[in-house]
């Protein structure tokens, strides 16, 4: 499945690897402490962020926060 | 299915091919809330089999539409649900889905999945032939819905069956192999 903007693909399909597997085994068993992909979220995020404005998609109402809860964002 | 398996499905739903207009999905954000409750929000991006003439004409960017879903899984009480809202250019027609998936009270290898779609025009909610028409477009989908979980449901165990089958694979060629060495 491809990301809004093209070039935010590969690092979208490595995000959802991680997160599929810490779903289905971590998260739905009720272990939903620590996040093994708040890394590759990240990166993923950043990316995303820049083509939703380079398309102009009016999304309303959209605060982008870090992956997990207790995470401050960094203003860059 | 048992909740747990819809659920992982849902998450995974796209692509299928009982959604081909939808080109691509995205997330948003995407915590754990401090109740444990997961929290998605995702945007899906479909594009609607315009003719590539009129397309060339306008633009692809026209030619997509926009739908921003949160979602909300509760591990403990074990529910999902989903609501979902099309993003529009000219807010012309609004649809709101909402779906909530919980496991089936008397029988827990199933689940029980609960929709319902708001249609508005400019704000005001329809009440006409139009309304009975997109009504039955989106029942029907319901029902599209369903078979498209089922899909990726197969899916998913197919892979889990061919990582099996290669792994017994190589099981037993690193074991024959070993044989040889021993002789």
């Amino acid at each position: 499945m491809n990301s809004v903007g093209e070039a935010c693909t590969e690092l979208k399909r490595e995000y959802d690897q991680c997160f599929n597997r810490w779903f289905a085994e971590k998260f739905l068993k009720g272990e939903s402490a620590g996040d093994p992909c708040g890394q590759l979220f990240k990166r993923y995020q950043l990316c995303v962020q820049k083509a939703i404005k380079e398309k102009d998609i009016p999304i309303e109402g959209l605060e982008f926060m870090g992956p997990s809860k207790g995470k401050t964002e960094d203003s860059s | 299915h048992p909740w747990e398996t819809v659920t992982t499905a849902a998450m995974q739903k796209y692509p299928n091919p009982m959604n081909p207009s939808v080109v691509g999905v995205d997330v948003l954000d995407r915590h754990v809330d401090p109740s444990g409750k997961l929290h998605s929000h995702r945007l899906l991006s479909t594009e609607w089999g315009i003719p590539s003439i009129v397309k060339s004409l306008i633009g692809t960017c026209r030619t997509r539409t926009y739908v921003q879903e949160h979602s909300v899984v509760d591990p403990v009480k074990k529910t999902m649900e989903l609501k979902s809202s099309n993003i529009s250019f000219t807010n012309l027609v609004s649809v709101d889905e909402r779906l909530v998936y919980k496991p089936h009270p008397h029988e827990p290898d199933k689940t029980i999945l609960t929709q319902e779609a708001i249609i508005s025009v400019k704000g005001v909610s329809l009440s006409s032939y139009l309304e009975g028409l997109m009504a039955n477009t989106i029942s029907s989908n319901a029902n599209k819905g369903r078979e498209a979980l089922e899909w990726v449901i197969n899916r998913l165990n197919a892979e889990i069956e061919e990582f099996a089958a290669s792994a017994r694979g190589t099981m037993r060629n690193s074991m024959a192999a070993a044989a040889f060495v021993e002789k």
